[in-house]
């Protein structure tokens, strides 16, 4: 385990799910829930005769930046590919209720409490969705997760960070698209289908998932940038995702209806001119679109440096 | 009739009060493309008597825009037109006392979401995560929310369409119905393990396995209902008992509340013990988290 200090340089996409939690949070205010100690294994792995492990591939707990409470929930991909089942699941779900609890009491003791004193969740995805182990029981606290958020609405902003090696697929894409707002790093992928899936399903000519740059550009995190369905995109360093939650926290919890790309009736239509979108150009490529919201040169932005790119770059608009 | 698999649009007449189906209007919202979203129907019935909206799935549909959307597949244009059933619901409502708001009855046959290129460079993600979010608050608004599976409720597609209901129900395993991540086959060939170790150890763990009843002993169907002709009044039944359920709690029914009927069953009872973890590790630093405690 490094030390905090040196995290906040690290690569987000090198550390593990405790580094990134530990990171995120101002130095030594972590303290984790249902952690090594608690030993609460997944009895379905057992059972199997599967190899455990001590926090089943969730980091969960509840630090602080400045003044505002930040949970945390961080998954590791390196257990089964940070797949979640039923201990893990209600890991997640203990902390959102956890945090929405807070933030009520809050409201209710300390009406006057200022903004960066109440509570924010922030979600380290690497994950591919449900672990087939106990594949029942995860598809059930996938539905549990996403209930919470409509919970958390209005009350405990929920922010997304996706910058693993895994990224964020399966029923947690969906999960992780609900979320009030997104940050990935370049090296962040997000979507439904991974790409082997969609290669099996639609053949090597129109998707060959060992196209690394194929895969970058159609769930990476500039494509995601472009598209709006990522609010910020970050250096891959613990500290820059930090330093995005940081601004965050600060922020009424109503400043984050705006940053939501999904949730309401009107998100729906203004979704809707995507899909038109998509159905008129039918893009063979990411690129396609990238080109359609006004970057002339989708190559030559897909490879200039993140700073440039974000200085440069024109994002769709619906 | 033995199985209603791929008959979603036969089922709203079965479940629903027979000929009051009236498509494409939900309130105030008409939906007046007829090439929008071809995969998902949507519109208003009665049940009992009582007005309620109705969304399934039409396995015949064809999107000749979005090629993968075809038998019951939910698609990007799919997604979001249950989502926009889901609001115009809401909206009709708006006015109206919650324990009063009509049902939204959900019939469930769809074997997945749109698993294409376009689909991910536009984010299916985020309709299947806008159809969930429209109904988790439909369902806290008061509108009790039944799903009924005739068919297929596969993986990703069952919960985007179904798992976010009140109360859950389903056609036995005669009728064809599936309820699965995965089936059992691919599960053994994945994880690497045979199929026997596999059958046997479903016996006693239902977490893996496919079928309407594993899912009920983890609490994630309500009941298994036995005949075709019994749906209707299973559906208006568990109508009026999610109404009273929740004019008690708003965590009795739902994700919430299958939670609890997992434990109950047997099926998943390690779920509240980690949460209750949680809730008294946090209490015990909970102070230090409250304004002016730094």
């Amino acid at each position: 385990m490094s030390k905090w200090s040196t995290l906040q340089d690290r690569s987000f996409l090198e550390s593990n799910a405790r580094e990134r939690a530990i990171g995120i949070v101002d130095e030594g205010t972590f303290t984790e829930f249902a952690g090594p100690l608690d030993r609460r294994t997944s009895p379905h792995l057992e059972t199997l005769g599967e190899a455990v492990e001590f926090d089943d591939g969730i980091v969960t707990g509840v630090g602080k930046i400045g003044k505002t409470p930040v949970f945390v929930i961080s998954q590791e991909g390196r257990f089964i590919g940070g797949s979640v089942g039923e201990v893990g699941g209600a890991k997640m779900v203990a902390t959102l209720k956890t945090a929405i609890a807070l933030a009520d009491r809050i409201a209710k003791e300390f009406p006057k409490a200022a903004d960066d004193e109440k509570p924010v969740v922030a979600i380290s995805f690497e994950t591919g969705g449900v672990r087939l182990h106990e594949a029942n029981a995860g598809l059930l606290a996938h539905a549990e997760v996403m209930d919470q958020f409509q919970r958390a609405r209005g009350k405990v902003p929920v922010i997304t960070l996706i910058g693993s090696k895994v990224g964020c697929f399966g029923g947690m894409g969906f999960v992780a698209a609900a979320t009030d707002a997104i940050v990935m790093s370049e090296f962040g992928r997000l979507g439904l289908t991974g790409p082997e899936v969609i290669e099996q399903e639609m053949g090597k000519d129109e998707f060959d998932s060992a196209d690394r740059a194929l895969v970058y550009r159609t769930t990476g995190g500039r494509h995601k940038y472009v598209m709006g369905d990522c609010n910020f995109i970050v250096a891959d360093t613990v500290g820059a995702f930090r330093a995005q939650v940081a601004e965050l926290a600060k922020l009424p919890v109503s400043a984050f209806e705006a940053m939501r790309r999904i949730g309401s009736a009107a998100l729906v239509e203004k979704q809707l001119k995507g899909v038109a979108l998509a159905a008129e150009m039918q893009p063979k490529d990411a690129r396609d679109v990238w080109k359609h919201a006004g970057n002339a040169d989708p190559v030559a932005l897909a490879n200039v440096p993140l700073d440039a790119f974000k200085a440069t770059v024109k994002r769709l608009a619906l | 009739m033995d199985t209603l698999l791929g008959q979603g649009r036969a089922a709203i007449d079965l479940i629903c009060d027979p000929q009051t189906f009236n498509e494409n209007t939900v309130g105030a919202k008409t939906f007046d493309d007829p090439d929008f979203g071809p995969g998902a129907v949507v519109g208003t019935a009665k049940l009992e008597g009582e007005t309620v909206t109705v969304i399934a799935s039409d396995a015949d549909a064809f999107n000749e825009k979005f090629p993968v959307v075809y038998a019951g597949i939910i698609g990007m244009e799919e997604g979001y037109k249950m989502a926009q059933a889901v609001y115009a619901t809401l909206e009709a409502d708006k006015a109206v006392a919650k324990a009063n708001k009509r049902p939204i009855v959900l019939i469930v046959d769809t074997p997945g979401n749109g698993p294409g290129k376009v689909e991910e460079i536009f984010g299916m993600n985020k309709a299947t995560g806008a159809y969930q979010l429209a109904l988790a608050e439909a369902r806290l608004a008061g509108h009790p929310i039944v799903a009924m599976v005739i068919g297929r409720a596969i993986s990703g597609a069952f919960l985007c369409h179904g798992l976010q209901a009140d109360h859950i129900l389903s056609l036995d395993s005669d009728f064809g119905t599936m309820i699965h991540v995965m089936p059992l086959t691919s599960i053994s060939r994945i994880i690497k393990k045979d199929m026997e170790t596999l059958e046997k150890l479903a016996e006693g763990n239902p977490v893996f396995a496919a079928g309407p009843r594993f899912f009920s002993k983890l609490g994630g169907v309500e009941e298994i209902v036995t005949k075709i002709e019994d749906m209707h009044a299973a559906v208006a039944r568990h109508v009026a008992l999610v109404r009273a359920a929740k004019s008690q709690s708003d965590e009795a029914t739902g994700p919430v509340g299958r939670g609890a009927l997992g434990a109950e069953r047997g099926g998943r009872v390690v779920r509240p013990e980690v949460i209750k973890l949680v809730e008294g590790q946090f209490a015990a630093v909970a102070s230090a988290y409250l304004p002016g405690a730094h």
